[in-house]
């Protein structure tokens, strides 16, 4: 192997690897789905391209092109990176809150064809399907490309640079901004509900692969010192694609290795293949390609996380120590809670907890005026008014269907009102969306399970707190000790609601390996830890033991007579009749009564509309 | 005129190729909820089956039919030995897209592997013309707008007045539910993917009699036409898939006699994507 062949696989590495960060920070980090990656790649290549080129008239005229602006080292790779970086803002409006996730991979996908076949038809722009060549090569006036030394000094270069590209994401993706990012991974809609501005974090996430992608296409075309639509077709973003998984998405590490492992292995290895003249001249290629479905498919199904898989982040805190405990309060773990006779009551269960003063005393916090949701011509929302008193714990029943779930989904903006008003603190919040009202303290749970499955219970709890210096892109690049103070405080919050719920003991567990019952009070811990002021809660006792279910409303009433007010839809009414007061009963769209649950009880229609529903 | 004339005929045949191939996308992604988007693969594979067909000195209308069991039978398989088991794990959406784009590489370039990377069209007379004006339309161009029509109507008939078109339709809505109603939900999948499979060999043959000739890659643009056609007319609705290849048939192709053919698919890109960025429900869809 002579040394040319060695350096041209290092720069093919440090390029592919440098691609694969910035598609992993993008898909294995933050679930966004860029199937037309490979845009930015060339974006950066034509950009580094047409910087260093000289005019093209003064280059022998038989390309055409824009700019060749002969511009000197390092220009061109800082301009391919800011390129990379600026064409993925137009690509932002496929990635907001009201696309699915595989709807916009279509749409980047399909961009990716149709700039493919536009640059490939379009010869002025960057002289068409054959593209440009003679690229001048960084420093070729001082230096001669050719020398072997020089060649060992770009590599050497290339793979510094790659280096860099590791620390940076690595930075992004271990901050609390990182950990948001993997949140919205996990469950958009639920990061939405817990105030995560989902356009804003992927439209950083576009941004940030799309400058390292147009960072490695610059690097590339300074070697091979040519660049065309061949180089980019939407396939090599498979490629990519392929690498991040079977390196482990999520891993910038497994990252790495996928590209050492698929475009280097695969694509820049078997090129050397001799070529048999018994074999059809496609042969070997198509091949290569069925490999690389078989690779994506094969793993997907055998190994989903990858070689490396990502790797657990466990917190351990002082605060984690048993002697941290509070000693009034023993620790107990779910399944122990589910154990009927285990379970600590720290209140009776004969004494009503939530009777706090009258409701007339306390202000309204949170009101629905009018209040309508349609499906396609089905009122499952009919003009609902009612409201929420300061400090209350307020029960919402009613039969199936009787519209309680998407009215909540309306309070907290997870669904947008068909007509009508929601008030909060005064405020008119309607036109809000959901980031935006929790982040006002008005936070949602659930009904169906919601929690971030690959954070562990601690990260879960973390993800949702509020105000965390190192929960922004600028935040996480200034470092941990820019934002250490505040992680450690939200780490002692968490502490203390994990102690609070009898949950220590799972700290460091996956979410997504936890107990139905256990899930629950995770996600309901997570709502707490993001400061609401109102709590809105989704059948929070659904699936969940009694004796817990006692425990979580004993805790909520206390919090409750701290200053929170709850709105709480259960179909426990022993529930209701312990903690709730008032009750609201609603069915087939429309509030039926309101008052304490023994009123309800005598009232007709109440108990008429149940046993119809 | 005439250039108006003569391009609408190229249109109404793209948008008959179109229609059939989008209708048959539409329903797989409507009742199973896969984004196959290995639908373009499968279809050169029916293109190919027919050429082979053909090669045997067959009338390639007998390859035609040859290639609709092939596929049909083809996509079962695919379902059946892929997805399914995926989505039984509780697979996600993005990672069925992954799977379906890994199996186009699969499928597409084994064909390739097998026929080699060169164009190859179908030995068959183009019957004479009709022409009325500037419009001009040989047999076969008629017969491929005829099948499409039949299979428009099929489509319409299968949906509104079949036990199966309604079982499709139930599932289409609600997948739990229709079980709990007492649907063979896992038979009615079977049977769509069976029926598209269909339909997809059936536009894979009448692709490449459009297009003359053909490789183991042409329906990788046409691929987005597809997508173009289904998310214009909303992304599962039969009948918004034969308005967006109506739409984007027409649109093409007369674009293209206006523009310069080299830009002719760009106006189904605009189209695709301002429907994402706008409206990802599609001209039928409900909005949410």
């Amino acid at each position: 192997m002579n040394s040319y062949y060695l350096i041209n696989l290092l720069i093919y590495a440090a390029v592919d690897a440098m691609a694969c960060l910035g598609l992993n920070q993008q898909f294995g980090v933050a679930g966004v789905t860029n199937f037309g990656f490979i845009i930015f790649q060339a974006a950066g290549g034509y950009t580094a391209a047409i910087l260093a080129m000289p005019n093209q008239s003064a280059n022998g005229a038989f390309q055409s092109y824009i700019g060749g602006w002969n511009l000197p080292f390092p220009i061109p790779w800082l301009g391919a990176a800011v390129v990379g970086g600026v064409i993925a803002l137009p690509f932002t409006f496929l990635v907001g809150r009201r696309l699915r996730g595989d709807f916009a991979a279509v749409g980047l996908l399909v961009a990716a064809v149709l700039l493919n076949l536009l640059v490939t038809n379009y010869r002025p722009l960057l002289n068409g399907d054959a593209g440009l060549s003679l690229i001048p090569a960084p420093l070729q006036g001082e230096f001669d490309p050719q020398s072997s030394g020089y060649q060992w000094a770009l590599a050497a270069v290339a793979i510094v640079v790659c280096a860099l590209v590791y620390l940076f994401v690595r930075r992004i993706t271990e901050s609390p901004y990182g950990r948001s990012l993997r949140a919205m991974r996990d469950n958009d809609r639920v990061a939405d509900s817990l105030g995560k501005n989902l356009l804003s974090l992927r439209s950083a996430m576009l941004v940030t692969g799309g400058a390292i992608a147009g960072l490695s296409g610059g690097i590339l075309v300074s070697y091979i010192t040519t660049w065309s639509p061949a180089a980019w077709g939407y396939a090599e973003t498979v490629v990519l694609f392929a690498a991040v998984i079977i390196g482990g998405a999520g891993n910038h590490l497994g990252a790495i290795l996928g590209a050492i492992l698929v475009p280097v292995g695969f694509e820049e290895v078997t090129r050397y293949i001799p070529t048999s003249n018994n074999l059809p001249p496609n042969l070997i290629p198509s091949l290569e390609w069925v490999a690389i479905g078989l690779l994506i498919v094969v793993f997907l199904w055998v190994r989903p996380q990858g070689i490396l898989p990502e790797r657990k982040r466990v917190i351990r805190p002082a605060a984690l120590s048993p002697e941290a405990s509070p000693p009034d309060r023993p620790p107990a773990d779910g399944p122990a809670a589910a154990r009927p006779g285990l379970a600590p009551a720290p209140a009776p269960p004969a004494a009503p907890a939530a009777r706090l003063a009258p409701p007339a005393d306390h202000e309204i916090v949170l009101q629905a005026v009018g209040v309508e949701r349609e499906f396609g011509g089905v009122r499952a929302v009919a003009g609902v008014s009612f409201s929420v008193r300061h400090g209350t714990m307020t029960g919402l029943i009613g039969p199936n269907g009787a519209g309680k779930s998407t009215l909540l989904a309306m309070l907290a903006g997870t669904l947008p009102v068909s007509s009508g008003r929601v008030i909060y603190q005064g405020q008119d919040v309607t036109r809000l969306p959901a980031y935006r009202r929790a982040r006002l303290g008005l936070v949602r749970t659930f009904q169906l399970a919601s929690e971030f499955k690959r954070l562990t219970v601690m990260e879960n709890l973390l993800s949702a707190a509020p105000g965390n210096r190192g929960d922004s892109f600028r935040g996480a690049l200034a470092g941990p000790r820019y934002w250490r103070g505040d992680e450690t405080a939200a780490i002692a919050r968490a502490q203390a609601l994990l102690t609070r719920f009898g949950l220590d003991g799972h700290a460091n567990s996956y979410a997504g390996d936890l107990s139905g019952g256990q899930r629950r009070l995770v996600e309901i811990m997570r709502a707490l830890m993001a400061e609401p002021r109102v709590l809105l809660l989704d059948e929070p006792m659904a699936g969940v033991h009694p004796n817990l279910a006692r425990r979580i409303g004993n805790e909520l009433a206390a919090l409750c007579a701290e200053g929170l007010t709850v709105l709480m839809v259960e179909h426990e009414l022993a529930i209701m009749d312990e903690f709730c007061d008032p009750v609201v009963a609603m069915a087939e769209g429309a509030v039926l009564a309101e008052g304490t649950m023994a009123e309800l009880r005598s009232r007709t229609e109440v108990v008429e509309a149940y046993l119809v529903g | 005129m005439t250039t108006f004339l003569a391009s609408f005929g190229f249109g109404l045949v793209t948008a008959s190729v179109l229609a059939v191939a989008a209708v048959g996308f539409t329903l797989q992604f409507g009742v199973t909820d896969v984004l196959n988007l290995a639908y373009g693969a499968v279809m050169i594979a029916g293109a190919f089956i027919a050429y082979v067909i053909n090669q045997m000195g067959l009338s390639v209308w007998i390859g035609l039919v040859v290639a609709m069991v092939a596929c049909s039978v083809g996509s079962v398989l695919l379902n059946a030995g892929v997805y399914t088991p995926f989505q039984r794990r509780g697979a996600s959406p993005i990672t069925m897209v992954i799977v379906s784009l890994g199996m186009t590489l699969i499928i597409e370039f084994s064909v390739q592997a097998i026929a080699g990377g060169t164009s190859v069209s179908y030995t068959m007379s183009q019957g004479p013309s009709v022409r009325a004006d500037g419009l001009v339309l040989s047999t076969v161009q008629l017969v491929v707008i005829g099948l499409s029509l039949l299979v428009m109507a099929g489509t319409h008939v299968l949906l509104r007045y079949t036990r199966l078109g309604k079982a499709m339709r139930a599932t289409a809505a609600n997948r739990t539910l229709a079980r709990n109603c007492g649907i063979r939900t896992a038979q009615v999948i079977n049977l769509t993917w069976a029926v598209t499979g269909a339909l997809c060999g059936l536009a894979g043959v009448i692709f490449a009699m459009d297009a003359g000739s053909f490789d183991a890659t042409a329906t990788d643009l046409f691929l987005v036409l597809i997508l173009a056609a289904v998310f214009l007319g909303g992304p599962g609705q039969a009948y918004g898939a034969m308005l967006g290849a109506v739409v984007i048939g027409l649109a093409t192709e007369i674009s293209a006699a206006y523009i310069t053919p080299d830009y002719k698919y760009v106006i189904a890109f605009v189209a695709l994507l301002v429907m994402l960025g706008v409206r990802p429900s599609g001209l039928l869809g409900a909005t949410q």
